[in-house]
């Protein structure tokens, strides 16, 4: 049996997604703004799984597991592009910082 | 065969193309080019005039437009009043363009003037033959325009320009009216056609006041392209262009277009009687006033200016009192004896070198051909028979004098006509007679070469015959001619005679003061100053006019300030506005990826928090 | 004050730190080190949830391959310039671009959760015996989630041939 309540779980969830929020859109160096969104898929993650413990109707339970399982797919998915772009990025233009990064500019 | 009538503007349209493209090539040789065409468009217009008299008519149209439910059709229509005036027009324009042969000889943009007045003649013509008020217009214009391109001609001096562009404006102020005629005509009628016109009012079933309406605004364009009061006032400034184009221009074909819409549109303005009225009294303010500015006019050409404005009037009057064919018939004799007028005065002015008669003095004996065709254009003009004008203008006092709705027109006309006959004689005397007042002038001058003076011989014989066509001894065979419905006012001895009268009179007080001297001009001057005053400065009309054109000027400057601060502020302020927030808004499409993702995130943050105080 | 507790205050506090240096820390390569002690705290809790294979999951995929193709890249970036900024209160407040509009943004994302976290229901929330089983786990992934299942397949070959073409690419034109 399990017993820390599920708010712990959820807060614990919530403070990494924070941190990962922040520092996706402070940081300036490529990488770890990837980093950052790494720490938010897994804050997620922490959701998910609190939740299909927390459910009590059995069925149910491993719709979030399924749902981690294919959230850590993507999340490594994206890394695998990520930085495929960022080294391409990196190699024509000498530099990581994502505010030089701007082609799209109005 | 009428059906070929096209080919007479046609020829004049060739030459103008011909001319405008290969002139160059020809120099002033290239002048040759439109006389032929018009000496092609003559024998047309005489082979149609026979044609027509034996009782052929053409009428030509094609489907040009079609618009829902209407169908504008284009085409023309060569009847007795075309197949006359354009007799006219084509006999004085090849004569013009003769004597221009001579008078412009070494212009320097000699070519470019022979393709203005070939496109004016075109202009003209088809004007003529036009069955529809679109074509019609049309051909107004381009006359317009030529009337423009020829009293600037000799636009290096600021004067001209400006006349031109006194005209230009003048003519276009009656030109919405006349648009504006139309544009009513076409909607209550439907058509365009004069004809198709005609037929609907005939039918009687339209609003007479609208149709006054209409045939005002209609009348308007003719007081503008006439020189009637008071738009006549660009017309004695036209005199600025070369002496040919006056000839031809200003006093024998275009301003005879606005009597000829008069004319035209005859049926509309019989149904509105209130708007004859108007053309009646229009004509005879025009006819009195502008002989009395004649009388003091020292300037050769724009006496003659005055005269036609005069004449003009005349016109008007007798459409306006009924006189249809009076009208017609004064068009064509004038058109001949006053062309014959100003090619006169350009051959004067050509051999003299200037335009003020009272430089001039005994020229007859220096140009003999030029006076003696001059002195019968004013014989005629004056009204002595059986010279043209006499029978013209007889036929017009007789309309007049039955006219019951305004008897004092009559004697307006009367009035006028001595007046007419006083000034024609007082240019010829200062011109021809008495002692050479400039030395120099007189001994310079030198008869003008022969395709100059031919032109002036060829004139004068129909200013001199024109009017034994119409002549009530003939049976007035023009008369019924150009209308076979007419009703020829009752003859009147009395009106014969007082014309005759008042002719003889004016001829015989010119020769008195100007000949024989029986009193002291400076002293009459003296005595008479403001009547002298109020006729030299025409009545002021051009005061007035140039007082209400700078009051538009001040409101239009007025109008442009508030359209540039105010209007303008405000749709460049709302510009601004809204430039400031799309400068605003170029910060959050910074081409940063991360930039989207911060609005992103707030709006989400946001919204949780909204939906949080909203209750969850 | 059981061993759970203690196991979760331990995670907590491992977790949330390394995750706050991942955030800020100036030396990437620290930075990724940091990262990597996150992905096993995050295991730790799933661990703790009693969801073993995802734990075993995010070890072998996280720490196996994110984590290794992260630094990999770090190194081929050949960043010897490491262009973290220097943590301190007045530069979390400060940013070039957008001032203290970063942490106010992932504070408020924390507020509104803790917000939601006061609901009596769900503070009160009993968990269940025990956590689906692998096999369980299994039979969804191939049955009700079979498409997913298969789409995710297709995402990461695309990705996988992705990732060649455009790192080769962009080699060949540098």
């Amino acid at each position: 049996m399990i017993s820390i309540p599920l708010t712990y779980f959820l807060a614990a969830g919530a403070a990494l997604f924070g941190l990962g929020l922040y520092g996706a859109l402070r940081r300036t160096n490529i990488i770890t703004v990837l980093m950052c969104i790494e720490l938010m898929l897994n804050a997620v993650n922490i959701n998910f799984i609190t939740f299909s413990r927390y459910i009590t109707s059995t069925g149910s339970q491993v719709t979030g597991q399924v749902f981690s399982v294919f959230i850590m797919a993507v999340g490594a998915a994206e890394v695998a592009v990520g930085l495929a772009i960022i080294l391409a990025w990196v190699r024509r233009r000498q530099q990581v910082n994502i505010n030089e990064i701007n082609n799209l500019r109005g | 065969m009428p059906h070929n009538a096209w080919a007479i503007p046609g020829l004049a349209l060739l030459a103008y193309a011909l001319i405008v493209f290969f002139g160059r090539r020809f120099g002033e040789r290239a002048a040759f080019i439109p006389i032929i065409a018009l000496g092609g468009s003559f024998v047309l217009a005489v082979i149609n005039l026979l044609a027509v008299i034996g009782g052929a008519t053409a009428e030509v149209r094609f489907d040009w437009l079609h618009l829902g439910e209407r169908t504008i059709t284009m085409g023309y229509r060569v009847g007795p009043v075309e197949a006359v005036v354009l007799f006219m027009v084509t006999l004085v324009s090849l004569m013009v363009l003769l004597f221009s042969k001579g008078y412009m000889h070494g212009d320097a943009k000699f070519n470019r003037f022979f393709a203005n007045v070939t496109l004016f003649i075109t202009g003209m013509l088809l004007l003529v033959i036009a069955d529809n008020f679109l074509l019609f217009l049309v051909a107004w214009e381009v006359m317009g325009l030529c009337s423009y391109l020829l009293i600037g001609h000799w636009f290096e001096d600021l004067d001209n320009a400006k006349a031109a562009m006194k005209a230009f404006l003048t003519t276009r102020l009656g030109d919405v009216g006349l648009m504006l005629g139309v544009w009513m005509l076409f909607l209550a009628t439907g058509s365009f056609r004069f004809d198709e016109i005609t037929k609907e009012i005939s039918k009687g079933q339209m609003d007479v006041a609208f149709l006054t309406l209409a045939a005002l605004a209609l009348f308007s364009g003719a007081v503008g392209k006439s020189a009637q009061v008071p738009l006549h006032i660009w017309l004695p400034d036209a005199m600025a262009g070369p002496t040919p184009v006056s000839a031809l221009i200003h006093a024998a074909t275009m301003v005879a277009a606005g009597v000829f819409l008069v004319a035209r549109s005859f049926p509309i303005f019989q149904a509105a009687p209130d708007a004859m009225l108007t053309v009646a009294v229009i004509g005879a303010i025009t006819a009195l006033m502008a002989a009395l500015i004649a009388t003091v006019q020292t300037d050769i050409k724009k006496s003659l200016a005055y005269s036609t404005v005069s004449q003009l009037g005349f016109m008007m009057l007798a459409l306006g009192v009924g006189g249809f064919a009076a009208g017609i018939f004064h068009l064509l004799t004038h058109a001949f004896f006053k062309a014959l007028l100003f090619l006169g005065s350009g051959s004067v002015i050509h051999a003299a070198h200037t335009q003020e008669m009272h430089k001039m003095g005994g020229l007859f004996r220096k140009l003999p051909v030029t006076g003696a065709t001059f002195i019968i254009g004013t014989l005629a003009l004056a009204g002595i028979p059986p010279l043209a004008g006499f029978f013209s203008k007889d036929e017009i006092l007789l309309e007049a004098f039955h006219f019951e709705r305004a008897p004092i027109l009559f004697w307006m006309a009367v009035f006028a006509a001595f007046l007419t006959a006083y000034y024609m004689t007082r240019s010829v005397i200062l011109t021809f007679f008495g002692k050479p007042r400039d030395h120099h002038v007189y001994d310079h001058a030198h008869e003008s070469p022969p395709i100059m003076a031919l032109p002036l011989l060829i004139l004068a014989v129909p200013a001199v015959f024109a009017g034994l066509a119409g002549a009530p001894f003939a049976g007035s065979w023009l008369q019924h001619f150009i209308d076979p419905h007419v009703h020829l006012p009752e003859p009147s001895g009395f009106v014969q005679n007082v014309a005759i009268g008042v002719s003889v009179a004016g001829i015989v007080v010119a020769f008195l003061i100007y000949q024989v001297g029986i009193l002291n001009r400076q002293a009459a001057i003296r005595v008479l100053k403001p009547v002298y005053v109020l006729f030299k400065q025409k009545f002021y009309f051009d005061h007035v006019a140039m007082g209400i054109v700078a009051v538009t000027v001040a409101i239009s400057r007025f109008v442009a300030t508030v359209d540039k601060w105010v209007v303008d502020g405000l749709v460049n302020g709302l510009g601004w506005f809204v430039f400031q927030m799309g400068q605003g808004a170029r910060r959050f499409a910074a081409g940063s990826a991360q930039a989207y993702a911060m609005v992103m995130a707030l709006a989400i943050a946001v919204g949780l928090f909204v939906y949080q105080a909203m209750g969850g | 004050m059981n061993w759970q507790l203690i196991a979760f205050a331990f995670l907590t506090g491992a977790t949330l730190y390394s995750a706050f240096r991942v955030a800020t820390d100036r030396n990437i390569t620290h930075a990724a080190l940091y990262l990597a002690i996150t992905f096993l705290g995050v295991a730790g809790y799933f661990l703790l949830l009693g969801a073993e294979f995802l734990a075993a999951v995010q070890v072998l995929v996280y720490e196996g391959a994110v984590m290794t193709v992260m630094v990999f890249a770090i190194m081929l970036s050949e960043m010897r310039e490491v262009r973290g900024e220097k943590v301190s209160v007045g530069k979390l407040l400060r940013s070039r671009y957008w001032g203290p509009l970063p942490l106010l943004i992932g504070l408020g994302f924390f507020g509104a959760v803790m917000m939601v976290l006061r609901d009596p229901n769900l503070s009160n929330r009993q968990p269940a015996s025990a956590n689906a089983s692998l096999t369980e786990l299994a039979g969804a992934l191939l049955t009700t989630y079979i498409i997913p299942f298969e789409v995710v397949s297709v995402l990461l070959l695309a990705a996988m041939v992705g990732a060649i073409i455009i790192a080769k690419r962009g080699g060949e034109e540098s």
